[in-house]
């Protein structure tokens, strides 16, 4: 049994403008010690899909279907309670902004320590001193001086770290991370990874890490889900999607990914792909990303292709893939075509 | 920290200077002649001025701010015209139920108002909120004497659960006191509590979009903890703020109120004052009612540091 394993997953919101489906029928799985990837473009989904994970949707304008099974049991049938006792400590997340998600008002002991009290029941003194060692492990300097401080006295990357050691203070067996060093720069960055992939390392928590950054996915990740539009168009583990991606959504990140010890700047968000991502309002009957695809057909202009194996434990959602590299001979990268 | 405070502290000296140089001008230029009320109808030109001359009236605008000033600091508020009396003498006979009643309406209006302004942007869009703010419409709307004696047919005169009016000492029994002030506290805080809800429900819904919200539920908090310890934390600064403005609105309403429930305040007296050109009373009172709103305005600027520890001075 994996450790996580979501089936048919459907978000869908109320809009002005109708119904938006921000997740539209994904499925995927994490094993215990395993870091899944889940990337695609700004608005493909991706944190939705965390959210739902950690049944915290926006309440009232949005629902979701199908399961997402923890351990066994399917988390979108657990009442909002039942929900807390799992949330912060069989599954935790780090987001995305380190300056915006610590409480401004709060110290950084009490913030730690709020996590520990809540599912662990410790006390006081138990509390401050595991807060102490949470710091320490994360590699905060001077622990017993930052306990006491506001977020607002720490750097971005100081936060980060009282973020991951938050997160991870309750031992949790999943930590979902959503763009965790996006808001870094690429110094901090590479500490931050460095830092989560020992900690999951260490304790064999199983990761969902979000991000568009392919710099990121080929450090931390043993697998890779592809997201575009709110599906899934491909899946591999990491090293097979590098050396050969087959979705030409695929293919058009990985060649628009700036080089990232070239610059020295952290990755925008990706826009080189021409076009713009679909509105998630209408119904899906074609495939989504025909209108920007370099290798659209007929086919692709009235049928969503299934999602379907395409190599050893290689699957892909198009129906013109990418050639496999044996056969890149016979058949060159249509790459200029594309950035057309 | 404790600089910023005396600093803040001693900020208010000039604050308090102005406000009794407006007051005692506000009284000096007003029409109306203080000598010819004392002397009465039958006084002839002569009687007016020799008393005009008698108390002074009839000296420069800055002497006889000197003085009053002078007095003042040294716990002389000057004698009423119309009673004889030490102004201090009759505050002091009155200032028990004044107190008493923006105290307690000061506590039960935020104990309603900040929980309802919560529910409010916890709720924002439903039918809850709707109710909220149409209630809180309605007590900003609906004058203190309405509500008073609506409040004071139902529940003292058809119910017969409450004293209709009149105040009883704390000296009495705090059940008794605190039974005298119910419906008055209710009445007068109506406007209160809808400020304060108002200003609480649109700063709470500000500050449940924020990230930080989402990491304390993404950690396992649940609903209440989440709103009342880091939200209602995060928007204490506005709340505290409305609470220290809108006091000046509760002392306004002490006069109302008072009237209403014939309790025997400082409103009480304001009113009689008025009513009998007590010119020296007048400016007392109004000078009081000046430096307790400072007063509350202040313990307002030194909470925020309390609440919010990015605020540094
Ligand atoms: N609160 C919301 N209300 C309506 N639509 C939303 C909301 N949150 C997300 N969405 C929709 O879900 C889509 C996916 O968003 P998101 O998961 O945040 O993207 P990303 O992959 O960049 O994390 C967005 O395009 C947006 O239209
Ligand atoms: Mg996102």
């Amino acid at each position: 049994m994996s450790l996580l394993e979501i089936e048919g997953l459907r978000v869908q919101f109320r809009t002005a403008t109708g119904v938006s489906r921000a997740v539209d029928g994904l499925s995927l799985s994490v094993d215990a010690g395993q870091v899944l990837a889940i990337v695609g473009e700004s608005g493909c989904g991706k944190s939705v899909t965390a959210m739902a994970i950690l049944g915290l949707l926006p309440e009232g304008i949005s629902r979701a279907d199908g399961t997402i099974r923890f351990e066994g049991r399917d988390l979108l049938a657990l009442t909002d309670r039942e929900m807390q006792k799992i949330r912060g400590k069989a599954v935790s997340m780090v987001f995305q902004e380190p300056m915006t998600s610590l409480n401004p008002v709060l110290t950084v002991g009490r913030q730690i320590g709020e996590t520990l009290r809540l599912h662990e029941g410790l006390g006081r003194r138990a509390t401050e001193a595991r807060a102490l060692e949470m710091l320490r492990l994360v590699g905060i300097p001077e622990p017993e001086r930052r306990l006491k401080q506001y977020p607002h006295e720490l750097s971005g990357g100081m936060r980060q770290r009282v973020m991951i050691a938050m997160a991870l203070a309750c031992n949790p067996r999943l930590l979902i991370a959503d763009e965790p060093t996006t808001a870094l720069d690429v110094t901090v960055q590479a500490q931050i990874l460095d830092l989560m992939r020992d900690l999951i390392g260490r304790t064999g928590t199983g990761m969902v890490l979000i991000t568009h950054d392919f710099g990121v996915v080929a450090e931390m990740a043993q697998r890779v889900v592809v997201m575009y539009a709110g599906r899934k168009v491909e899946e591999a583990p990491v090293r097979d999607l590098f050396a050969a991606p087959r979705h030409p959504y695929t293919r058009a990140l990985l060649d628009s990914m700036p080089r990232l010890t070239e610059g020295g700047e952290a990755p925008e968000e990706l826009t080189e792909i021409p076009g713009v991502v679909p509105a998630l309002t209408e119904p899906v009957r074609a495939c989504t990303f025909e209108p920007r695809c370099p290798r659209a057909s007929d086919q692709c202009r009235t049928l969503y292709p299934p999602f379907r194996e395409c190599g050893d434990d290689h699957m892909v959602a198009c129906w013109n893939p990418e050639p496999q590299p044996d056969a890149a001979v016979a058949e060159p990268r249509r790459q200029g075509e594309m950035k057309a | 920290m404790l600089r910023y405070m005396v600093r803040r502290i001693l900020a208010t000296i000039p604050v308090m200077v102005v406000v009794a140089i407006f007051v005692f001008s506000l009284l000096y230029f007003a029409p109306g002649d203080p000598a010819a009320i004392i002397a009465g109808d039958q006084a002839t030109a002569e009687d007016i001025a020799l008393i005009r001359e008698s108390l002074g009236l009839d000296r420069p605008f800055l002497v006889r701010f000197g003085e009053w000033s002078w007095n003042i600091l040294n716990g002389d508020l000057g004698t009423s015209i119309f009673t004889g009396l030490p102004i201090t003498h009759l505050i002091a006979q009155r200032i028990e139920p004044t107190l008493s009643l923006t105290v307690l309406t000061l506590v039960f209006a935020i104990l309603v108002a900040v929980p309802l302004g919560v529910l409010a942007a916890w709720k924002a869009g439903t039918w809850v909120d709707s109710a909220v703010m149409i209630f809180a419409v309605l007590g900003f709307s609906v004058p203190i004497f309405v509500v008073g004696y609506i409040l004071a047919w139902l529940m003292a005169l058809q119910l017969g659960w409450l004293p209709v009016q009149g105040y009883r000492s704390i000296g009495d029994g705090l059940w008794p006191w605190f039974r005298s002030l119910i419906l008055p506290s209710i009445s007068l805080g109506c406007v209160y509590i809808a400020l304060i809800a108002r200003i609480t429900r649109s700063t709470v819904v500000e500050v449940l979009r924020q990230d930080y919200i989402r990491t304390a539920r993404a950690k396992g908090l649940a609903q209440m903890p989440t709103l009342f310890i880091h939200g209602l934390r995060n928007a204490a600064v506005p709340i505290v703020t409305v609470i220290g403005i809108g006091f000046a609105m509760l002392i306004s309403g002490t006069v109302v109120t008072e009237s209403v429930f014939a309790l025997p305040g400082l409103g009480r007296l304001t009113i009689d004052a008025i009513l009998h050109r007590d010119y020296p009373v007048i400016q007392a009172l109004v000078l009081i009612f000046s430096f307790a709103y400072v007063l509350v305005n202040l313990a307002v600027d030194l909470a925020y540091t309390l609440f919010d520890p990015r605020i540094r001075y």
